[in-house]
């Protein structure tokens, strides 16, 4: 589990965004996923996405390290943003891109 | 799967005083979408926030399988 702690924190950490998802962002398998992964379309910056279906050990690896139970998961910065529900209102109330493109611009 | 109204009556009791609507469109328990409205979330992020709902419903968040949930902040006084 240590491993794959250290892992998720080099993965938040070297790239400015990073969603943890079912699936891929062009086949997601779950509508959080699919809703989520829209909203980092929108916002139109780059981002990295692991899907923990076929990286399984990163699927309770990340729950365990936001202490968080559920994926899809969102990082930006090396922060953890939230879920779906999180991004979508923070994107609805014009928070999320300035957050987005702030992190990108740090790189 | 859960009963809607456990989940209503969970928060309720974590959650004194807050407004809380607990809706279960399709149905079938699995899928609810959820609303807390409370002044215990004044000060807090939302992923704080989020984790409170989340740690009130304990053993519940297992059982349901697609849980969509909104929190605010209760302003003082407000209703």
């Amino acid at each position: 589990m240590n491993d794959v702690l250290a892992d998720i924190e080099k993965e938040v950490k070297e790239n400015p965004v990073v969603i943890y998802m079912k699936g891929t962002p062009r086949f997601p398998m779950c509508g959080f996923s699919a809703a989520t992964v829209e909203v980092l379309n929108e916002v139109g910056v780059p981002f990295k996405a692991v899907d923990i279906l076929t990286e399984a050990d990163k699927r309770e690896g990340v729950k365990a390290y936001t202490n968080w139970p559920t994926i899809p998961q969102v990082f930006v910065g090396g922060q953890f943003v939230g879920g779906c529900d999180i991004v979508r209102e923070l994107h609805a109330k014009g928070e999320l891109a300035p957050m987005i493109r702030n992190a990108a611009d740090r790189r | 799967m859960v009963d809607p109204q456990e989940v209503q009556r969970c928060l309720e009791a974590a959650f004194p005083g807050a407004r809380i609507l607990v809706a279960n469109p399709a149905g079938d328990g699995e899928h609810l979408e959820v609303q807390v409205v409370s002044p215990a979330f004044t000060g807090r992020g939302l992923v704080d926030q989020h984790r409170m709902v989340y740690a009130a419903l304990g053993d519940l968040m297992p059982r349901i399988h697609a849980l969509q949930l909104r929190t605010e902040a209760q302003v003082e006084g407000a209703r």
